[in-house]
């Protein structure tokens, strides 16, 4: 299972001890998924190795101007595993972009209705269930993110959409291991095999993306096998 | 009508009417500064029960605060919990956040049928202890404090969890 995180100066915590905690907690990658006007310095290779974790480079897009994210998605699809994009006003933007692979948090600042959900599905753009505010926030903002999640999970089940699911931590702190996520999506109406799917989605995600950008495949569906006897990497 | 012996002081309930139990052990964890006690953990468990689950959630729980220990940024504790409310214990578990408004980050690290085999388990000694230091963090000298593997580096905006791959000459 997999977990997207923002790092420092994201986040309040570096790329290396999210890794370690999550490592900790069970978890078998995180992707860094910093905002794009917070990017981080960091060697996954080497933070991986160290903690024993698969640690994947990510990107959050975020953007007033739906023109301009469209021009990041683009620029980083190349240079990142992950693309999110940051939920709200882009959400309509993001599901119609297949080289999107996450839209984040799409009910907080924002809505989807059945016809995003419909062509987030057609496009393989997974939406997330962010517990973040569930974890974190109280009274009537929590209220608000449950009903979020709820209407969320209603369309994705109706139009079999793909998902995420995140605590979107912040911090070492903020982390919560699979378990406990599980716990809290099953309190607030999820099925327990949901969460994990979720969780595990993000590795999916992460292993198709790095072999579509392995030079073995030629495009979407081509791929070059190595022949017999001509041994690994032949082409 | 006479009372028989056995409604004479505090009888226990039989046996097999007694509650059964599990045990939780927590692991928990904060900024060096953080000074948490059992009153105000127990004061937030009690809160993120009652907001996650409501008043039927926190009755169905029962749980209690066994044991708890936390200095120098981090501690444990043990959560005792109705067998059939282990699941909302713990989601309410993952939802503080905070004690006393400092972040905590919270992780079960196991759970037991028994107290004691709960502690022998997973109750740890406490780690060893943090020392003050100054590190080479994002090209700038800051005070931090080191606990083995894990940084905590003071910078312009609070702390920020680091460890020795993040410090320069590590």
């Amino acid at each position: 299972m997999y977990e997207g995180v923002h790092a420092y100066p994201d986040g309040r915590a570096t790329a290396a001890r999210l890794a370690k905690t999550a490592a900790a907690f069970g978890y078998d990658g995180v992707v860094i998924r910093n905002h794009g006007d917070a990017q981080t310095e960091y060697d996954p290779g080497r933070i991986g190795e160290r903690y024993g974790i698969d640690v994947v480079r990510g990107i959050e897009i975020r953007s007033d101007d739906p023109g301009q994210a469209s021009g990041l998605v683009g620029n980083y699809r190349s240079k990142r595993t992950i693309v999110c994009v940051h939920g709200g006003s882009l959400n309509r933007f993001a599901v119609e972009q297949p080289a999107v692979d996450v839209l984040a948090h799409p009910m907080d600042g924002g809505d989807i209705n059945h016809v995003l959900a419909k062509t987030a599905a057609e496009n393989g753009v997974h939406l997330e269930f962010n517990l973040a505010r569930v974890l974190r926030a109280e009274g009537g903002e929590r209220v608000g993110a449950i009903k979020g999640l709820r209407k969320l999970r209603e369309l994705v089940e109706k139009y079999d959409a793909p998902y995420v699911v995140s605590a979107d931590a912040r911090s070492h702190l903020q982390l919560r291991a699979p378990r406990e996520l599980v716990a809290v999506g099953e309190t607030v109406g999820f099925e327990r095999e949901a969460i994990a799917s979720g969780l595990a989605a993000w590795g999916e995600l992460a292993d198709r993306n790095r072999t579509r950008r392995s030079d073995a495949v030629i495009e979407p569906g081509v791929r070059v096998e190595p022949r017999d006897g001509d041994g690994e990497g032949g082409r | 009508m006479r009372l028989g012996a056995d409604f004479e002081g505090v009888k226990h309930l039989p046996k097999h009417l007694r509650p059964r139990w599990r045990y939780l052990a927590v692991g928990i964890e904060a900024w060096p500064d953080a000074d948490v006690d059992r009153r105000a953990f127990q004061r937030a468990l009690w809160f993120a029960a009652g907001n996650l689950l409501g008043d039927v959630g926190s009755a169905a729980l029962d749980s209690s605060l066994l044991h708890f220990r936390f200095d120098d940024s981090e501690g444990d504790a043990v959560v005792r919990v109705r067998r059939d409310a282990v699941e909302q214990c713990r989601a309410a578990l993952a939802a503080i956040d905070e004690v006393d408004g400092q972040p905590v980050g919270l992780r079960i690290r196991g759970t037991s049928g028994t107290v004691r085999a709960c502690e022998e388990k997973y109750i740890r000694r406490p780690p060893e202890r943090s020392k003050e230091r100054t590190v080479a963090f994002a090209d700038t000298e800051r005070p931090a404090v080191v606990r083995g593997d894990r940084i905590d580096v003071v910078d312009s905006d609070g702390r920020v969890g680091a460890t020795a791959l993040d410090i320069r000459d590590n």
